[in-house]
């Protein structure tokens, strides 16, 4: 079958997760014409990831609540009309301007895409926060995203003996995915202190669907006899060729690691997680403007009631605009679907969905801000650590940079190479910063966006469909 | 806060740096301090290609960048860390009727006393197979090279502070206005304070005419002129050796044939250059075009341009690429840049005005620059050069 090079539709939606599903599902149900462009093979996003397709777990990993509502639109989508377009990585954009249709370019196996359409929903996700130690780049270390990749969308047990450390909630379902995959898990570390857990009660508590996500883990956690260490961190990873044994210990109030706290702990697999970091570049190219708050990950686009963005008929939901989890994506996404299909059939939006995504955003706020990553952690790097691996910079060379020629992520960049590469600093940048500034607190500078979005072959640069 | 130094270098990208380094070595105590608004090659020299290239159009021209290229590779020697790789250049011909052109600059080159070779069919495969099989032939140039700018930049300041410790760079340090006695400059002015000075050295590439213009430099005749680069993933290179178009000479150095000033006319050229880079990339440029300071890239040239480069090897068109952006050239009208002292005022020096040419230039640039300063032999002969031909 030849696909059309360039499709059309009313309204595009960037990433089949649970922001872009849910607002698909609620745009083709006014009757609307939706298509989903997303990388992965099915759909479902990183958090609802299907087992690629004809294959069944033998036995099914332990399933949070949560993962019900991920059934759901999973469900929903395939009795629907919206179309999802599966393996497309969207490397350029253009938003909607007057009468002239928006467009998405993408490349989706090695045919050169574009989607014309009136309004644009923007729901790409996040990526792994990623935070260097001695060994981090050892293989076996992996992040808490990687490690439920693995188990949920695989079927891939990670490792025997597991450490599992960072900070934040998605160190809870990273832990019960190892222990429902038959992984030992031999530590599981939080660098925030227990305080911050109970700071995050009050957003657990303004949302029963979070509190019953926190019921279901504490009681997995309970039944595994895993508990989770606060004000804890891996302090350094060895192994000859391979992650063996994790120096781990505890940190003080600021994050700073107490050495007289070490010990070793013989494991084959470390998996990370620091928190996200929201893929804004998309809404940067399109013009959207972005923000900085810590709680949210960082830099993220901002989005105003009903995913609305600065620019008129791009909307923004879930984690692009700010980490918040798959409950808040949802909502966004419905409220987003509702505003597009109120501007688009000219009538006036219903206001509850609205008020849901509000509340739901307040309350993954009030959670998330309890658990910012400590400046002190970035203490562990030594000056050989790698900072960046894409080109293989290592913190002295960040530092180095940093003071020969300014102390931007431009700057650094310019300096050692850091950030050159095919991420193109997506998972270096926090970093990067956090350690030529030796512990300052301040943001890191906003990314720099650049087409392609996502590296893509020359040819489909080349066969681009000019619209 | 007020401080003094005995030279300000104000730009920090290569042509500063490349003062900065050739100061220190003459001035062993002096307090040189290089000031950019931005990061250090934060703007053109981190936006550019690294290509050292030797032309031989004149003679004059020959022995600038001959001898700019050979002090490169001193520098390598000294200290490196910036990816020399001296992969010599190959003039590719496109079609049979470009391969007259291949003995015309094969004898440029041996009237200034160097060689070239032309190589058929089957030599040039030899030599670079990973290109298109039907290409009639080439001229082979050993002496070019390719450096990765930034990090070049890292590298004369770290060897100017190796010959003068008082060498200091102060990124994020904008210059907002010179003071003056009579016609001797006294002070540089900036956001953070002022900095008493004998000598003022501007090296701003596209904004030196208005870094020049607060000295009291009416119209230094520079204009952007933009240029669209990508380069593909590491180990993803279809090349080892720098690629040209032989047209590219008439094109790349020949006077533009639109007006600068218009920058709605232009529409653009291109030529292709490929750097294959030590990382394992390739850098595939390069686009000309007048717009004034606008650094949105152009799809359509970009289109262009890798349309011409896969022609010339066509493994390019499955390889990954990772990045584009617009470099902005410092395109001097009379197409000489201005190295050497502004005869007005006594301490103000310019050096500036290289357009393609300021990676390869930029070694010779700032030892003409120390030369003068210093009143010790200059490498060649800076007449040309000179900015006083502009009064």
């Amino acid at each position: 079958m030849t696909r059309d090079a360039v499709i059309e539709a009313d309204v595009g939606v960037v990433g089949a997760g649970p922001g872009g599903m849910a607002a698909a599902l609620r745009i083709a149900s006014s009757g609307l014409s939706v298509v989903v462009l997303d990388e992965g093979a099915r759909p479902g996003g990183q958090i609802f990831r299907q087992l690629p397709e004809g294959f069944a777990h033998a036995s099914p990993p332990t399933e949070p609540p949560s993962h019900g509502a991920g059934h759901e639109l999973l469900h929903a989508l395939t009795g629907s009309k919206v179309s999802v377009e599966s393996h497309a990585t969207v490397w350029d954009a253009r938003a909607p301007r007057g009468d002239d249709l928006g467009c998405l370019w993408f490349e989706q196996g090695v045919a050169s895409r574009a989607l014309r359409c009136k309004a644009i929903v923007l729901a790409p996700g996040a990526m792994d926060r990623c935070v260097p130690f001695p060994g981090w780049t050892l293989p076996g270390v992996i992040t808490a995203g990687a490690a439920q990749v693995m188990v949920r969308g695989y079927g891939i047990k990670p490792g025997s003996r597991a450490v599992v450390a960072g900070s934040g909630p998605l160190l809870l379902p990273t832990v019960t995915a190892l222990v429902s995959a038959g992984v030992k898990v031999v530590a599981a570390l939080e660098s925030a202190p227990r305080r911050a857990a109970l700071r995050a009660l009050p957003g657990v508590l303004r949302s029963g669907a979070r509190l019953r996500e926190a019921f279901f883990y504490a009681r997995q956690l309970w039944r595994s006899g895993v508990s989770l260490q606060f004000s804890r961190a891996v302090f350094a990873v060895e192994g000859d060729g391979r992650v063996q044994r994790a120096v781990i210990g505890q940190l003080d109030r600021e994050g700073n690691p107490i050495a007289s706290t070490a010990k070793t702990v013989d494991a084959d697999v470390v998996c990370t997680g620091f928190g996200l970091v929201p893929s804004i570049e998309i809404g940067q190219r399109l013009g959207c403007r972005a923000t900085w708050n810590e709680a949210r990950g960082g830099w993220h686009i901002e989005a105003l009631d009903f995913g609305a963005t600065n620019v008129d008929r791009v909307f923004a939901v879930g984690e692009i605009a700010g980490i918040g989890g798959s409950e808040v994506a949802i909502a966004e996404g419905r409220a987003a679907g509702e505003l597009v299909c109120a501007q688009l059939q000219q009538r006036g939006a219903l206001t509850h969905v609205r008020d849901r995504s509000r509340a739901v955003r307040a309350a993954a706020d009030a959670m998330l801000r309890a658990f910012s990553v400590p400046r002190g952690v970035y203490s562990l790097v030594k000056d050989g650590t790698i900072v960046c691996r894409c080109e293989d910079v290592n913190a002295k060379a960040v530092r180095d940079a940093s003071a020969l020629h300014g102390d931007s992520l431009r700057a650094i960049k310019m300096g050692c190479r850091a950030g050159m590469g095919p991420c193109q600093g997506r998972i270096c940048a926090p970093s990067v910063q956090a350690i030529a500034s030796r512990g300052s607190t301040r943001a890191w500078d906003e990314p720099v966006v650049q087409i392609p979005l996502k590296p893509v072959r020359t040819s489909t640069i080349l066969d681009a469909p000019k619209v | 806060m007020t401080e003094s130094a005995d030279v300000v270098v104000v730009g920090g990208g290569i042509l500063g740096c490349s003062v900065a380094l050739h100061v220190a070595r003459a001035l062993p105590k002096a307090r040189i301090l290089v000031l950019d608004r931005g990061p250090i090659a934060g703007a053109t020299s981190g936006r550019c290609m690294g290509h050292l290239m030797v032309t031989p159009d004149t003679k004059e021209e020959y022995a600038f960048s001959q001898t700019s290229v050979r002090m490169w590779a001193g520098l390598q020697e000294e200290i490196g860390g910036f990816d020399y790789n001296p992969t010599g250049a190959l003039y590719l011909a496109d079609a049979p009727e470009d391969l007259e052109l291949l003995p015309v600059l094969q004898k440029q080159f041996s009237d200034c006393g160097d060689t070239a070779a032309i190589l058929d069919q089957k030599q040039l495969r030899e030599i670079e197979p990973g290109l298109a099989h039907d290409l009639p032939g080439a001229l082979f140039y050993q002496g070019d090279g390719v450096v990765l700018p930034m990090t070049a930049c890292s590298a004369m300041l770290r060897l100017g502070q190796r010959h003068n410790a008082r060498l200091e760079t102060r990124p994020g340090t904008e210059v907002t206005g010179f003071d003056g006695i009579g016609s001797r400059m006294t002070a540089v002015r900036t956001k953070h304070g002022t900095i008493t000075t004998g000598n003022v050295v501007i090296a701003c590439g596209v904004w030196s005419p208005a870094v020049a213009k607060l000295a009291g430099i009416a119209a230094l005749p520079i204009v952007p002129r933009a240029g669209n680069l990508a380069i593909t993933a590491h180990h993803s290179t279809p090349i080892q050796t720098q690629l040209l178009e032989v047209s590219y000479i008439r094109f790349a150095h020949g006077a533009a044939k639109v007006d600068p000033w218009k920058t709605d006319e232009d529409q653009g050229g291109h030529a292709v250059n490929m750097q294959p880079q030590s990382a394992g990339g390739c850098l595939i440029g390069s686009t000309r075009q007048f717009r004034g300071f606008d650094t949105t890239l152009n799809r359509e040239l970009l289109h262009r341009s890798l349309l011409r480069a896969q022609r010339y090897a066509p493994g390019l068109l499955g390889l990954p690429i990772v990045r584009t952006w617009v470099g902005l050239r410092p395109y001097s009208v009379d197409k000489h840049p201005f190295v050497g002292p502004w005869p007005q005022t006594d301490g103000l020096w310019i050096c500036s005005g290289h357009e393609g040419l300021g990676i390869s230039l930029s070694m010779i640039s700032g030892q003409l620059i120390a030369a003068q300063m210093t009143g010790t032999p200059c490498a060649v002969d800076p007449t040309s050069w000179l900015p006083r031909r502009i009064l």
